[in-house]
């Protein structure tokens, strides 16, 4: 039946209206089922885009100064003790390079704070010190409250922050 | 995916989703005045006209101004928008005719909206802007000669011929201004805090603005009588303030101190003691204050499950149909099938807000979005939690659906503001600055 024939009818019956009732409730429901196939094909894009941007950052190489290391620089290993769980060790050593952030790939993952970049920061020796580095986090690393814009030199009971998170120096 | 690629699609979808929407509107229109005469309604092409006209306006000016934003909003909201436009132009032809008009002025201040928020940060500078805006919006209503009482509550302005009600418009400056405070304070807030078991508290001193937010929230329902405003505005404050410092305590707080407040209010205040009466036993009382809640308890009753089909129930006892019990009509007319379609739909809209919020990176726009987008959600499920007696029934407006402009005109401007924070943030992630980020991105595809 066309909608001309519709028009030519006298009235439309029960049957019929019961039929575009139905019409009308599998329309709205494929639409919701398109919504929702959009949305996943994004979310499984994202996800792709995420694994490509994950492994971790080729950082710079950072000149060590002796490679054997002495004792006294053995000493000088700085560990962050994390204030609240970070879903890993809460008590993390700076090896000779480290990168902190919420990607995988980082070398102490932080992916319970939201306000932490992808690669947040990144801790790394020098001689015998230890400075920690911003790499342009959006919520910017925090040594003792002031916003690192360059490398800084870490000291046993600095306080870091990350995003929300918090952490102090010790050996 | 590449930047380009990304907005080519999501521009596609949101075009074909939102043909498909106004498909279904038109259908749903044609469905309607068949159930009333024989023939196709006389105004169909108008109508369609409209329906078609304003939305694709609108996707064209996201086209132009957010062309990286998330496609499956819009659509999302000319479904609603649709639905409730067949809905209020079958109940209430003169009514239908205002709503088409506000409709258009709503995506004109979407399309506005969109124009002049550039950047969603630049909001963050108008934070006590906002909160005087919105101090000054709500009061209003009271100066004599400008305000309006409506149904027992002074919450109307008129403009001119049209009332408008400026609370709804308080409900994006009061987001943004929390927003922009939380974003200031949020470290404070995360940090001291008292061990109490295995709960950490946050210490009492730093409670000071959830304290505020309860207290003014509580005025306003026992001073404008105005339950549902109240939830709305202590919800979306605790949800925010869980959001910036990610600590379940401050929603349990919050939770336990709304239900405490409640409870007090009620044991003090004879209306609130008889709505909450309407809600725990509405039969009674059927004929006089549960007559609203107890005729859209029937409607939805009447619908079943599959619904008596559109435009064949009897809606005109039920009061306020085309605004709070709304969704009764629906239930009565589309049944269990069609509500669970329509709260589906309230699903995904409030799904896509979210996922706009994490996507952002930065705290404001983060906040911003979550805000708005709870605003919406929370607003739906009162209303529709209200009318099917899971809550107690106080009005607010379903969005995009009930009849009401300001309501309308309010919820497209938030609508364009989380599209333009969507577009920003992916264009940003895809894209990242070289100059604010120096990190090594893998492979530069």
């Amino acid at each position: 039946m066309t909608l001309a024939d519709l028009v030519a009818a006298n009235s439309v019956s029960a049957g019929l209206l019961t039929v575009l009732k139905f019409c009308f409730l599998a329309l709205l429901y494929l639409f919701l089922v398109l919504v929702i196939r959009v949305v996943l094909r994004e979310l499984r894009a994202s996800k792709i885009t995420v694994q490509m941007a994950e492994p971790a950052p080729v950082a710079p190489p950072v000149p060590v100064h002796d490679a054997g290391r002495s004792r006294r620089e053995r000493r000088g290993t700085l560990r962050l003790q994390f204030h609240e769980p970070t879903g890993g060790d809460d008590l993390v050593t700076l090896g000779n390079e480290v990168t902190i952030g919420r990607a995988a790939g980082c070398g102490i993952v932080l992916d319970h704070d939201t306000f932490i970049s992808q690669v947040h920061a990144r801790a790394f020796q020098q001689g015998s010190d230890t400075f920690l580095e911003d790499l342009g986090s959006t919520n910017g690393t925090f040594v003792n409250g002031e916003r690192l814009d360059a490398p800084v030199r870490l000291r046993k009971g600095d306080r870091v922050q990350f995003g929300n998170t918090l952490a102090d120096v010790v050996r | 995916m590449s930047l380009p690629t990304l907005a080519r699609s999501r521009r596609g979808s949101e075009l074909g989703l939102g043909m498909l929407a106004v498909v279904v509107t038109g259908g749903g229109y044609v469905v309607m005045s068949l159930a009333d005469q024989p023939n196709l309604p006389a105004d169909l092409w108008a109508f369609l006209g409209i329906v078609l006209g304003l939305f694709v306006l609108a996707h064209l000016a996201v086209r132009r101004l957010a062309p990286n934003a998330d496609g499956t909003l819009l659509p999302l909201v000319a479904m609603l928008n649709g639905i409730g436009f067949v809905f209020i132009a079958r109940l209430d032809r003169g009514q239908g005719r205002t709503q088409a008009l506000w409709t258009a002025v709503g995506v004109t201040a979407f399309i506005l909206t969109l124009l002049v928020v550039r950047r969603a940060r630049t909001l963050e500078r108008y934070r006590y802007t906002a909160l005087f805006l919105g101090i000054a919006l709500l009061l209003l209503p009271l100066v004599p000669g400008v305000g309006r009482e409506i149904n027992g509550s002074r919450l109307w302005v008129h403009l001119g011929p049209f009332q408008v009600q400026p609370g709804e418009v308080v409900k994006i400056l009061m987001v943004l201004f929390f927003a922009s405070y939380l974003v200031d304070k949020r470290e404070l807030l995360t940090e001291g805090s008292v061990t109490l078991g295995r709960l950490r508290i946050p210490d009492p001193k730093h409670l000071g603005p959830l304290l505020l937010a309860w207290g003014v929230s509580i005025a306003i329902m026992v001073l404008q009588k105005d339950l549902g405003s109240s939830l709305l505005f202590f919800s979306v404050f605790a949800a925010m303030l869980y959001i910036a410092t990610s600590r379940v305590s401050y929603l349990l707080l919050g939770l336990v101190m709304f239900v405490g407040g409640a409870v007090i209010a009620y044991m003090l205040f004879a209306h609130v003691q008889s709505r909450v009466g309407t809600w725990l036993d509405p039969w009674p009382v059927a004929d006089r204050g549960g007559y609203q809640l107890v005729q859209g308890l029937f409607a939805f009753g009447n619908g079943g499950i599959a619904g008596t089909g559109l435009g064949l129930s009897n809606p005109r006892n039920i009061p306020l149909n085309t605004t709070d019990s709304i969704f009764a009509v629906i239930g009565e007319e589309l049944g269990l099938i069609g509500t669970i379609g329509v709260i589906s739909t309230f699903m995904l809209l409030v799904g896509s807000g979210f996922r706009v919020a994490l996507q952002a990176e930065r705290a404001f726009p983060k906040l911003f979005a979550a805000g708005l987008t709870t605003i919406l959600g929370i607003q739906a499920f009162v209303i529709v939690g209200g009318v099917s007696r899971f809550i107690p029934l106080t009005g607010v407006t379903l969005p995009f659906i009930s009849f009401g402009g300001s309501s309308l005109v309010a919820n497209y401007v938030i609508i364009a503001l989380l599209l333009r924070i969507s577009d920003e943030e992916t264009a940003r992630e895809l894209h990242p600055d070289p100059a604010r980020s120096r990190r090594p991105v893998a492979s530069s595809t």
